[in-house]
């Protein structure tokens, strides 16, 4: 379902063309109103990657939230508290956790992805997740596994990027904590 | 290791000490200059999409997005 898909230059390319750079504050008022209304969630791709350092430039902030009509709700009431303009209809697809929303239409671009490649369940990729400075961030094991799933020619590019930028990251912020992935290929070694 | 590994091999090097200047900097400037705004042709040029499912949202990148941009799956 899309909306604004005309021919020739669009009231949304102008728009978007025209529009201000992501600012570190837009960042922390999405953290800031996800946190207040309680919205269950990880940044996840290359925007989270990039709150942690990774030396890259990504142009939308990517979230994997819960799949719950509760947290949909949540996240609809923490988006409008921002400006976006969330009609009826994407309302309702939110609270019904449809896997990819795609927003366009508010202050900054946010890819909704309720079903990430990649990754089993919302619940163990926040059990993985780390706080940076406020902003709930996905494992870079999870990130790089998303990725690597999507099997996307963009992605594949970035993947040795990011096997580099992790193996940095963890000297730097040493964790127990593995990807499914991971601990799937420990069993397989013990087997 | 012959001189085009060498050559990768710095360039590796290279990267992965901006890597760690990166994390070094300020939270607010790794935002600042991490996020850059450039119009994708088809991509941007809708105020929303919804996808019932992944791979609902794949074949739409396969036959929607221009080649060029790397929706599309590696070969």
């Amino acid at each position: 379902m899309v909306r604004g898909e005309v021919a020739g230059i669009s009231w949304i390319q102008t728009r978007a063309m025209n529009r201000p750079q992501f600012q570190p504050e837009q960042a922390k008022a999405i953290a800031g109103a996800f946190a207040e209304e309680k919205v269950d969630y990880v940044f996840i791709g290359k925007s989270a990657a990039v709150l942690m350092g990774f030396p890259a430039i990504t142009q939308d902030v990517d979230v994997f939230p819960k799949k719950s009509p509760e947290n949909g709700a949540r996240i609809v009431a923490a988006l409008r508290r921002i400006g976006f303009d969330i009609g009826r209809e994407m309302e309702d697809a939110i609270i019904r956790g449809k896997d990819f929303v795609q927003i366009k239409n508010g202050p900054f671009d946010v890819d909704l992805i309720f079903a990430p490649d990649g990754i089993e369940s919302f619940d163990a990729a926040k059990a993985r997740s780390l706080n940076v400075e406020g902003f709930q961030v996905a494992n870079l094991r999870d990130i790089i596994a998303s990725k690597r799933a999507s099997g996307r020619e963009k992605d594949m590019i970035d993947l040795p990027l990011l096997e580099r930028f992790r193996e940095e990251y963890e000297k730097q912020n040493p964790s127990p904590l593995k990807s499914a992935a991971d601990i799937a290929a420990k069993r397989k070694k013990v087997k | 290791m012959n001189s085009i590994e060498a050559v990768e091999e710095k360039s590796w090097q290279e990267f992965r000490e901006q890597c760690r200047r990166q994390m070094n900097r300020p939270l607010a400037q790794r935002i600042k200059y991490g996020f850059c705004r450039m119009h994708k042709p088809v991509l941007d040029d809708a105020e929303w999409r919804i996808f019932e499912t992944m791979a609902e949202y794949r074949e739409w990148c396969a036959a929607k997005l221009p080649e060029y941009l790397g929706f599309k799956p590696a070969r």
